[in-house]
């Protein structure tokens, strides 16, 4: 990557992060997981370009979208922006996008379905996607996350191929959610252990808070560096195992940070009014999305059996 | 915070490692025991024809027997070797952190009469820094070297030290002025000869049937006062810097690589869903941890201070060397072909205690990651 490059991407984190700081709050938070679509922020968001990142003409690449995806899961932006991202990368276009599993004549767990103009279809283990306009909203769900996840109908579908496996791409953009995610929860069980004070002294300063931390911190650069490999393989025929290696990773990072960051806010954080579980319950629903760690395992697993054991290390020590 | 670069390794080092590989492949005389776990595995005449090739002290200038190579190109030839099982305990801290510490602080006459031994495969150290009452608290140490004009009269205890009973040369951590209210004032570190100073040498047998480390004992042993390294009293500091080299490198989370290894053969081409899932999530561990590692060679590249990354590494990367295991041993299947699995897996349970304890324990490590979050 240039220099030049560079300096986009960190304009575009630069002027995002403040809008979200701005404008992504926690009224924001409970009015989205009411099912009250943010509408002035998808605004902010389309304005200033963020929809359109990564598509031919607009000067960006594929890695600043994706770096645009892991800050808008450090701010657990309440938007189907992940989802409209890669929609425009498969085909290009404009508004609210979206995709999900294609399952018979329905596509499931689509992300703002209910607010989506476009809605792909996908499935596992095929490069054919189905592509909906202003698809019929089936049923209205939610994810333990309180993100809606609807179905819609498939129902008038045009089918396209795509070059890179649209299952691994739809997991991508989940590890890199859950990369910034993870981010802010350590974050935040920092400040948390900074600022209160038991026994006289702030909790930060008792050793098993620290040992904590530590595994905290540990997990979450495992985390953001696993997501780092699956992005970098983009045009990589590997990229489906970097994905796997990628997502068992950053799931399995998920269950220690939460439970652990979480422990340190004590009863506070079990709150609704504490902002913690937004991110700790985003990050749990989105460790099960788009196949939870033992469906990755187990794919790459099989690829490694199929190698054979003498190169296991081959495949393992790439050069990036 | 906590930054791991991303690295991509260059053509020459990736053309280094297809001639590691060869190498191996001519060699396989020496690996009919593979085992990953670095201090497994004493073999001189190995080591000494990685030093032939150019593989031990390979970032040194060449002045003193180096061969200025990247620390990316030593982090490929290690983690090779390591992968392979080779047997590589005998040069392996001489030129993991001796050299590189002599490099650092040591006098010139000390570089020109040990560097190029050492990268030739014919002089090996060992670590004197712990002691009876002296574990983690390392500033502790009572082990005294007194100046007596142009020497130093030593009087002490070594103990836990790898390869002692094998190796050349000890660096010890010692006092050379008594213990003030700056505990980490007036210590030094001093070479000794293990095999011409007088140095009383113990093997201590460990629970995995080896006898690899030694208690060493000092009782009036005088040295030529041109064997302290560096500056007298500056022992803390160097000490230190010391252990962020052996912390680093990739042997802090391949020491149950060949467990793996043998998982995967003891699986065949088509596992189980449970068995592939345990194949995956290994894998998927050790990607990740490679990478930190490579970036931790890019830091050290830069002639960063690699204290922390490399305490975060060695973390993850000594606790999962145990997990790794504890996840194999419930995949494998009982019956069949499962005779190399079993062996692999027994030696390396046996040995995996010695992983979260051998160059700073875990609770040690989580203290300098939180003294890095700015906790302590
Ligand atoms: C296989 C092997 C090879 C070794 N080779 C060498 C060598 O070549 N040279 C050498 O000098 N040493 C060597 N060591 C020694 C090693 O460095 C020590 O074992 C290590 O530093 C811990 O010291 P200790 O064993 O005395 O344990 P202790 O320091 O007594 O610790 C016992 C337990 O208490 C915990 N603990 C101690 N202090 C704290 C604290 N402040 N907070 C929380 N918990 C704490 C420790 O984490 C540990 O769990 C080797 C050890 C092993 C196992």
């Amino acid at each position: 990557m240039t220099d030049a490059n560079t300096e986009v991407r960190q304009l575009i984190l630069d002027s995002a992060a403040k809008i979200f700081t701005d404008h992504c709050d926690k009224p924001l938070l409970d009015a989205a997981e009411q099912g009250q679509f943010p509408g002035g922020l998808w605004q902010l968001v389309a304005d200033n370009g963020f929809d359109q990142l990564g598509t031919a003409g607009s000067g960006t690449s594929a890695g600043d979208m994706y770096a645009f995806i892991q800050l808008c899961g450090e701010h657990a932006v309440p938007l189907p922006i992940a989802e409209t991202l890669i929609v425009n990368s498969w085909a290009p276009g404009q508004g609210i996008a979206s995709f999900g599993e294609l399952s018979g004549d329905v596509i499931k767990g689509v992300a703002w379905g209910r607010e989506a103009a476009r809605v792909v279809g996908l499935a596992r283990d095929s490069l054919e996607v189905t592509v909906v306009e202003t698809p019929e909203v089936v049923e209205q769900g939610v994810s333990l996350a309180g993100e809606p996840r609807d179905t819609v109908s498939a129902a008038g579908g045009a089918t396209i191929t795509l070059s890179a496996d649209p299952y691994a791409q739809a997991a991508l953009t989940r590890i890199c959610l859950m990369a910034g995610g993870l981010q802010t929860v350590l974050d935040l069980g920092l400040q948390f252990a900074a600022e209160r004070i038991q026994f006289g002294r702030a909790i930060s300063k008792f050793q098993a808070i620290q040992h904590s931390l530590a595994v905290v911190a540990a997990e979450v650069a495992a985390a953001k560096r696993a997501a780092y490999s699956a992005v970098d393989a983009l045009d990589d025929n590997r990229f489906v195992f970097e994905v796997a290696a990628s997502k068992a990773r950053v799931g399995e990072a998920v269950g220690i940070v939460a439970e652990q960051v979480h422990q340190i806010h004590g009863a506070m954080g079990f709150t609704h009014e504490h902002r913690l579980h937004h991110y700790s319950r985003r990050i749990w629903s989105w460790r099960d999305e788009w196949g939870n760690e033992f469906y990755w395992q187990s794919l790459l697993g099989q690829h490694l059996a199929q190698l054979g054991a003498d190169q296991a290390w081959p495949f393992i020590a790439t050069r990036g | 915070m906590l930054q791991f670069d991303r690295v991509n390794l260059d053509a020459q080092t990736e053309k280094l490692r297809a001639e590691v590989r060869a190498f191996l492949a001519d060699n396989k005389a020496h690996l009919t025991q593979p085992n990953s776990d670095f201090v497994t595995g004493h073999d001189p005449a190995f080591s000494q024809k990685l030093g032939e090739r150019g593989w031990i002290g390979m970032t040194w200038p060449k002045e003193y027997g180096g061969g200025e190579r990247s620390f990316f190109e030593r982090y490929v030839v290690t983690e090779e070797i390591l992968a392979a099982g080779a047997p590589v305990s005998a040069h392996w801290i001489a030129d993991r952190q001796s050299g590189p510490l002599l490099l650092r602080y040591g006098t010139h006459a000390q570089r020109q009469t040990y560097l190029p031994q050492i990268a030739g495969g014919q002089a090996f150290f060992s670590i004197g820094m712990s002691e009876p009452d002296t574990g983690s608290d390392l500033a502790s140490v009572r082990t005294t070297a007194i100046r007596e004009g142009d020497a130093y009269r030593v009087n002490g205890t070594k103990i836990w030290t790898t390869d002692a009973h094998r190796n050349h040369f000890i660096i010890c951590l010692v006092r050379t002025e008594a213990a003030a209210e700056n505990r980490h004032a007036g210590l030094s570190q001093i070479i000794i000869d293990l095999k011409n100073d007088g140095a009383q040498i113990r093997p201590i047998a460990n629970m995995a049937g080896g006898e690899d480390f030694n208690e060493v004992v000092f009782e009036d042993v005088v040295i030529p006062a041109d064997r302290v390294v560096g500056e007298p009293g500056n022992g803390w500091e160097q000490v230190t810097s010391e252990l962020a080299y052996e912390r680093s490198g990739p042997e802090r989370f391949l020491s149950s690589f060949r467990v793996f290894v043998e998982l995967i053969r003891a699986c065949g081409d088509d596992p189980a869903p449970h068995q592939a899932a345990a194949i995956g999530r290994i894998a998927a561990h050790i990607m990740t941890m490679r990478r930190m590692s490579i970036s931790v060679a890019g830091m050290l590249e830069q002639d960063k201070d690699v204290g922390v990354e490399a305490a975060l590494v060695k973390e993850l990367g000594n606790n999962f060397e145990k997990v790794l295991p504890e996840i194999a041993r419930l995949a494998a299947p009982e019956r069949g072909a499962v005779q190399a699995f079993r062996k692999t897996f027994e030696e390396t349970l046996l040995l995996s205690p010695s992983f979260t304890l051998r160059g700073g324990t875990r609770e040690i490590l989580r203290g300098v990651i939180a003294r890095g979050l700015g906790l302590r």
